[in-house]
Parts: structure tokens; C-alpha cells; sequence
């Protein structure tokens, strides 16, 4: 297990846990980072990291990520 | 004839002003939701024998209290004011967006959905079965695309047909599983409370499980601490079973509910990445992504420019020594033409009315007023045009993702790319475009250090003076006036970060957004959006910016006394500049000159374009550079002026937005204090600095 903006670009990985409070949080959720969701990070370099989620193509802060907790299924 | 309300309910980026477009055209009304400042549009459509209403809701994701624009959305639905509610699910990316449609089905049943881009669900991979959909969501379900506007009329006729047919029980609803038990309880508990009169106890029962903030401080208005603490209870007690937030586990549930009713109907096959989107890659690479957006949005911006004030493009062909094309591209800018007008209008009106008192009003209050209105006219529409082709484009969340690693390092996010870009041209869009950040502490900030960055009204002062140095280069110091405008807006918002983290106040800026594929903007929803902002800038910031300029008129035509005058030296402005005129002495003005340039200083705070004017009524010389040298202003002051016009009060039509959009006047009142007192500090350096330098 680790966080998302720990999370290689081009790896495929489950979504564990949405830690990030209030409003991201939920805000995260209705954009489909559930737990159990499976996501893409098409990008992850300086400061921005990018993500697949049910179909749509998601940028996440760095703050945010860093309290995604994401399984890596494959590279 | 009978009348429909239908709720328009949305995803961000599922296509729902192109189809809101679509259905009602061109009539449309803009008003605010009661108490806030989202816009609330809506729009009419005869079918059928009924007059169909179309009220356009906040684009949302889902409908927990954590937004303005979700509580609006849902109150709207909850309300009775809507028959029907017409929510729109993206067929390009279904699963994401029959979110929203699962958590209305929870507050009405009265529901049609449209499939959105039906001509692109194809080219993206994904084929729906329409009809196995339509039965297992119990609800119709229509594909619509913009290219096929017979769409539209059967979307009609379903909405006709569930407002006449009424509820339906037939609708899927999501299953909670080992969470219903909770739920139930949960609503056992709130058949109790007041709340239950005004909304579905099942919806209640969901949403207080997930603790929405909304609903638990109606419960702590009403006094029923006892409800909200028993629900709170049950929630806790969800949570240690399941060992997930409830948030989480709501919304895992609801996507699970999604699935299952996609599964079967709906097929989707990855794709090859197109050529599009490997450019679009491009942008998000280290280095390169933000250079190239960065010079995107200058490209965009300066053309903008161009077409409304010449600048910057004739300053690059004089410097090339083509001055009479450069001279051309000024004359036939857009708000010199406009101004040009207005200019005609007045030598008409005043030719043809004697009395002095009125022509005076109706010519430089008026008219005048008017023209300023209008020259700003044409910059809004165009900036309001390259917007939303951003917008409509998919580009808009690119850059600013692009941006957001650079932005972080002075505390803002991605978000306030636009605002920052366009306050270039103008801070009064750029204040409300701040609005795209849902940090409440990059907002307050983004309000107080907007109006550093200098305007193109501030631009043509700064060319003025330039013109008229003596000794020094004028292309230098334009450059040193944006390099301090520049610099201070870096270095105040570096010292507000500071100072908030002092106070543990701070909150990093974070940016969360969804980025659409990029296509060719259409045209009429280009068009549609910018026509709407333009109007609103008419009706709104023109009201304001018309009543000031009357105001200014008045304090320059009227004495302390309230009787007329035609001396301005009388006037009640320029008893306010005498008090101010200390100020400038230190500065080498003698004493009736401080009084004059106090004058027009303070009239600048109307509109910094009047700077220049005021000077040349004072002095009777129309070329700004003349003006000032038969005030014998020395280069050393110019300096001290330039620096000073370009940081000081923003002006009053960029005070009444800071403060419509803040409603806040301890924020509009700091706004002001901070740049007088930098401007001030800042110029009287420059003055010193130059006068050391450059002595006579």
C-alpha cells in the first residue's frame, strides 16, 4: 500500500482509502475515487499528478494524494 | 397555455449548456439564486400545448452539502418548483456520470434522462444498449447530441409524458446493503423532526448517515439536538463496523448500484490515445507544459489586445520603424472607434445645446460616462469570446493544470490561472473569475493583490508619461512600472502566505479537476456564453461604472457649497486634493502642481484612463505629453507618477466587484490601504533612486 502521489506514472492501482477531508473529500468521491475503484496514473511529475477514474481524466494535487491510500495492481 | 418547470440537473463537462442552448435558445434570463451570487438561468420552449420552463442548476457532481451550488441544485428538486427533472448523464463517460442521476432518483421520481453526445459515445469506445437501460433504470432515457437537433423533441415529449403521468415507483433505487439497517434506523429517528414535513425521510435518513452539514444545522436550528445526536450515534456506530468512513462507503455503494445497472446494456472498449490528446500529454510534462500554456494564454491575450487598443502590436511595428501601420492599428482598435463615436456624439449634442449647466452634464457626465462604458464594451466581449472557447474547448482545466506546480509558489492554484491572466486586461473580470477556487483563503487573497497587476488603462497612462521623459528611455520605464506591479503582486502574496501560516490560517492550494477531452469549440455555445457575460457586465459592472462617473462629474463641477462651477480649481475634488497635496510636496512638486496632479489622481480612482484627461482639461492641452511639460513635471517625477498610477486604489469599478464578490468591506477597505500605502512607499523609492541618478 502507499499514496497516491507516491504512485509511478503509467501503474495501474485499487483505491484503499479517501482520507482528504471536508469538501475534497466528498468532491473526490462524486468524481468516482471510491475505495475499491480501479485507477490509471497516466501522469505523475512535479507538481501535478494525473489520473484515470471510471472514464474520465482527473487532475489531483499533490496535497490531495498524498491522503489517497492506492494498492498497485500492475505497472 | 399550461406550464412545465423542469429542473436541469448536470455533471461539470456532460454537455449541459450546449443542450440547455439547444432547447431554449435564445430566451433566456439570468438572474442570482435568493441570497447568493451563483447564477440562476433560465429559459422557455413551447411543445406539445405546454410552455415548458427550463431552470438551469449549478453543474454539480452529486448532491451533498458540501458546495453552495449542490445545496442549491438540490433544494430546487426537493422544492415543488420543478415538475419534472431532467438530469444528463455523458454518454461518453456513463459511469461516472449516472452518479448524480442515482443520488436525484433518491429525491424525486418525476425523472428524464438524457443521454449526452450520443453522436461521440462511438469514437470513445463505449456502445449502449438504450432500451435494456431504459428498463432497468425505470426511467426514459433519450440520446441527444448538439448535431442532431431532432433529439430535442422526443426529450420533450418525455418530459411531458412523466409530468402527466406523476410519480413512478418503477425507478431503481440504490441498495445500501449491510448499510440499510442503519439507514432505517436513522429514519425512524427523523419521522420526528420538523425536517420531515419539507423532505423524503429515506433521503433524510441517506444523508444524515453520510453527515451532510446542511441538514445537521437545520437540526441545530430547530432545536433538535436529541435527533441529530441519535443519527450521529447510528453513524459512528456504521463506522466502526464497516471500518470506512461514511462518505465512503455512500458513495462506493451508489457506483456498485451504477454498475450493476450498466452491466449488459452497456459495453465500453478502451481506445488508442489520439493525437489530441498525446499534444494535451505535452502540456503536463515538467518545464515544457507550463512554458507552453504560459505562452498560449500570452498569444491569446495579445491578439486580444490588439484588436482592442492597438497595443501590443503597434508598439513592436514602431520599434520596427513602421509607425504610420502602427498608427493605423491604434486608430482602427476597437475602443478607439468606440471612443471615436463618442467623441462625434459630443461635438454634435454640444453644439446643439446653449445652456452650460446641462451641456456640461449631458456631455461630460453623461456622455462621457457612457463612452467609458462602452470603450470597456468591446475588451469584455472579446476576453468573454476567448474564454469560452477555452471552455467549450476542454482547454481551460489543461493549462490551468499545467500552471498549478508554478502557481503553488506564491499560494495560488491552478485555478486562479484566468483570473491573474486576465486582469491584464481588465481586473474587474479578473476579480469575479476568482471565483473559481473553492478555497475560501486563495479567494481572499486572489482579491486583495488582483488589482497590482496592471490593466491596459493603467497601460495607457503609463504610455503617456512615457512620452513625455525627457531624458530617460520611455520603453524602460514601462518595463520598470510591470516589473514592480509584477514584483509586488509576487511579493505581497509571498508575505500574505506567511502571514497566514502564522496564524495557522493557512490552507495549501490544492487544485482537484476533471479534464474533458479537448475538441473544436461550437461555435453557438461560444457565442451563447460569451452574449451571456456581455450582458451581464451591461446590466451590471455598467451601472456602477456609469452612476461613478457621474459622481465624478459632480465633484468636478460643483463647488463645496453645492453651486456649479466651471473652475475646477473651486470644485469639491480638488479641496479634497489640496488635503492630500502634503503628500506630494516631498516629491519636488511645488504647491499648486501637488493640488493638480492630487487632482487628477483622485479622479483616476474612477477610471485610471482619466488621469490623462483630467490633465488636459487642467491644462488645456490635449497630447498628454505637452500637458505635462507645460506643468514642468521633471523625468525624476514622471517616474514617481508612473510607478505610483500603476500600484495605487484599484479603481472604483474594481472596489464594487472586490466587494460584491467578497461582500466583505474589511476586504475592500484593506485592498485599498495596502495599495496606497505600497504605491506610495514603492514610488517615492523610484523617485529618489531616479533623482539620485539622473540629477539635472
Amino acid at each position: 500500500m502507499l499514496n497516491l502521489a507516491d504512485a509511478p506514472r503509467g501503474c495501474k492501482a485499487k483505491v484503499i482509502m479517501v482520507g482528504a477531508p471536508g469538501t475534497w473529500g466528498v468532491r473526490l468521491l462524486q468524481m468516482g475515487i471510491t475505495p475499491g475503484a480501479e485507477i490509471e496514473v497516466v501522469e505523475n511529475s512535479g507538481g501535478l499528478i494525473l489520473i484515470r477514474a471510471r472514464g474520465s481524466l482527473i487532475s489531483i494535487g499533490r496535497g490531495i494524494a498524498r491522503r489517497i491510500l492506492v494498492e498497485l495492481i500492475s505497472h | 397555455m399550461k406550464e412545465i418547470t423542469v429542473a436541469l440537473a448536470g455533471q461539470p463537462n456532460v454537455g449541459k449548456t450546449a443542450l440547455f442552448n439547444l432547447i431554449v435558445g435564445q430566451s433566456v434570463e439570468v438572474a442570482n439564486w435568493p441570497g447568493v451570487t451563483v447564477e440562476r438561468r433560465e429559459g422557455f420552449r413551447e411543445h406539445g400545448g405546454y410552455r415548458i420552463r427550463f431552470v438551469d442548476l449549478p453543474g454539480t457532481y452529486g448532491l451533498t452539502a458540501t458546495s453552495v451550488d449542490q445545496v442549491i441544485a438540490r433544494n430546487f428538486i426537493i422544492s415543488g418548483e420543478a415538475d419534472v427533472t431532467l438530469v444528463l448523464v455523458d454518454s461518453t463517460i456513463p459511469e461516472r456520470t449516472m452518479y448524480l442521476l442515482l443520488e436525484v432518483l433518491e429525491l424525486t421520481s418525476k425523472v428524464v434522462v438524457a443521454f449526452t453526445k450520443s453522436d461521440a459515445s462511438h469514437s470513445a469506445g463505449v456502445h449502449i444498449n438504450y432500451d435494456l437501460l431504459e428498463k432497468k433504470v425505470g426511467a426514459p432515457i433519450v440520446p441527444v447530441s448538439i448535431k442532431t437537433p431532432d433529439s430535442v423533441r422526443s426529450l420533450l415529449d418525455k418530459i411531458i409524458e412523466v409530468h402527466e403521468r406523476g410519480p413512478s415507483s418503477q425507478l431503481i433505487k440504490v441498495d445500501y446493503g449491510e448499510l440499510e439497517p442503519f439507514i432505517r434506523s436513522i429514519e425512524e429517528v427523523v419521522r420526528g423532526s420538523g425536517l420531515a414535513a419539507d423532505f423524503p425521510t429515506r433521503w433524510l435518513a441517506v444523508k444524515l448517515i453520510e453527515g451532510d452539514r446542511d441538514l445537521e444545522s437545520r437540526l441545530l436550528k430547530r432545536g433538535e439536538i436529541d435527533i441529530l445526536e441519535k443519527a450521529r450515534s447510528i453513524r459512528r456506530e456504521a463506522e466502526e463496523i464497516l471500518k470506512l468512513t461514511m462518505p465512503e462507503a455512500m458513495a462506493m455503494k451508489r457506483f456498485n448500484a451504477v454498475i450493476e445497472v450498466i452491466k449488459g446494456a452497456l459495453i465500453i472498449k478502451g481506445l488508442p490515445t489520439k493525437g489530441g490528446e498525446r499534444l494535451v500529454a505535452l502540456l503536463y510534462k515538467p518545464w515544457i507544459g507550463p512554458l507552453l500554456s504560459m505562452l498560449l494564454v500570452s498569444v491569446l491575450f495579445t491578439v486580444v489586445f490588439t484588436i482592442n487598443t492597438g497595443f501590443p502590436l503597434n508598439m513592436v511595428l514602431k520599434s520596427i520603424g513602421l509607425s504610420d501601420l502602427a498608427g493605423f492599428t491604434e486608430d482602427y482598435s476597437l475602443s478607439h472607434v468606440v471612443s471615436r463615436c463618442f467623441d462625434y456624439l459630443s461635438q454634435v449634442v454640444s453644439s446643439s445645446i446653449s445652456d452650460s449647466v446641462l451641456k456640461s452634464l449631458i456631455v461630460d457626465g453623461i456622455i462621457n460616462g457612457v463612452g467609458i462604458v462602452m470603450a470597456f464594451l468591446p475588451l469584455i466581449a472579446t476576453i468573454s469570446v476567448v474564454l469560452a472557447v477555452l471552455e467549450d474547448s476542454g482547454l481551460l482545466p489543461v493549462i490551468a493544470t499545467s500552471m498549478h506546480p508554478f502557481l503553488r509558489k506564491i499560494g495560488f492554484s491552478g485555478h486562479m490561472v484566468f483570473p491573474i491572466a486576465i486582469s491584464f486586461g481588465c481586473n474587474v473580470p479578473g476579480v469575479v473569475a476568482a471565483r473559481a477556487s473553492p478555497n475560501f483563503g486563495e479567494r481572499v487573497r486572489a482579491w486583495l493583490t488582483i488589482a497590482f497587476i496592471p490593466c491596459q488603462a493603467r497601460l495607457v497612462v503609463v504610455l503617456a508619461f512615457a512620452t513625455a521623459l525627457r531624458s530617460l528611455n520611455g520603453l524602460m520605464l514601462m518595463a520598470a512600472a510591470y516589473a514592480a506591479a509584477l514584483s509586488v503582486f509576487i511579493a505581497v502574496n509571498k508575505s500574505l502566505v506567511i502571514m497566514y501560516k502564522r496564524r495557522k490560517l493557512y490552507e495549501e492550494p490544492e487544485l482537484l479537476l476533471e479534464i474533458p477531452p479537448i475538441h473544436g469549440p461550437i461555435p453557438r455555445v461560444v457565442w451563447w456564453i460569451a452574449w451571456n457575460q456581455v450582458k451581464h457586465f451591461l446590466f451590471k459592472a455598467a451601472t456602477v461604472i456609469f452612476l461613478a462617473s457621474l459622481a465624478s462629474w459632480i465633484m468636478l463641477h460643483y463647488t463645496p457649497s453645492l453651486a456649479y462651477t466651471d473652475d475646477y480649481s473651486l470644485s469639491v475634488g480638488m479641496s479634497i486634493a489640496s488635503i492630500a497635496s502634503p503628500l506630494l510636496t516631498p516629491l519636488g512638486f511645488n504647491e499648486d502642481l501637488a493640488k493638480f496632479i492630487g487632482f487628477a489622481l483622485i479622479v483616476g480612482f474612477f477610471a485610471k484612463e482619466a488621469v490623462l484627461s483630467t490633465i488636459a482639461i487642467v491644462t488645456g492641452e490635449e497630447a498628454p505629453a505637452k500637458a505635462l511639460s507645460v506643468l514642468g513635471v521633471s523625468d525624476a517625477q514622471l517616474v514617481f507618477l508612473t510607478i505610483f498610477t500603476t500600484l495605487y486604489v484599484p479603481c472604483i469599478a474594481t472596489l464594487v466587484t472586490i466587494y460584491s464578490e467578497s461582500k466583505s468591506l474589511k476586504i475592500t477597505i484593506s485592498s485599498i490601504v495596502l495599495m496606497m500605502v505600497i504605491a506610495y512607499a514603492i514610488s517615492v523609492l523610484a523617485y529618489a533612486v531616479v533623482s539620485a541618478l539622473v540629477h539635472p
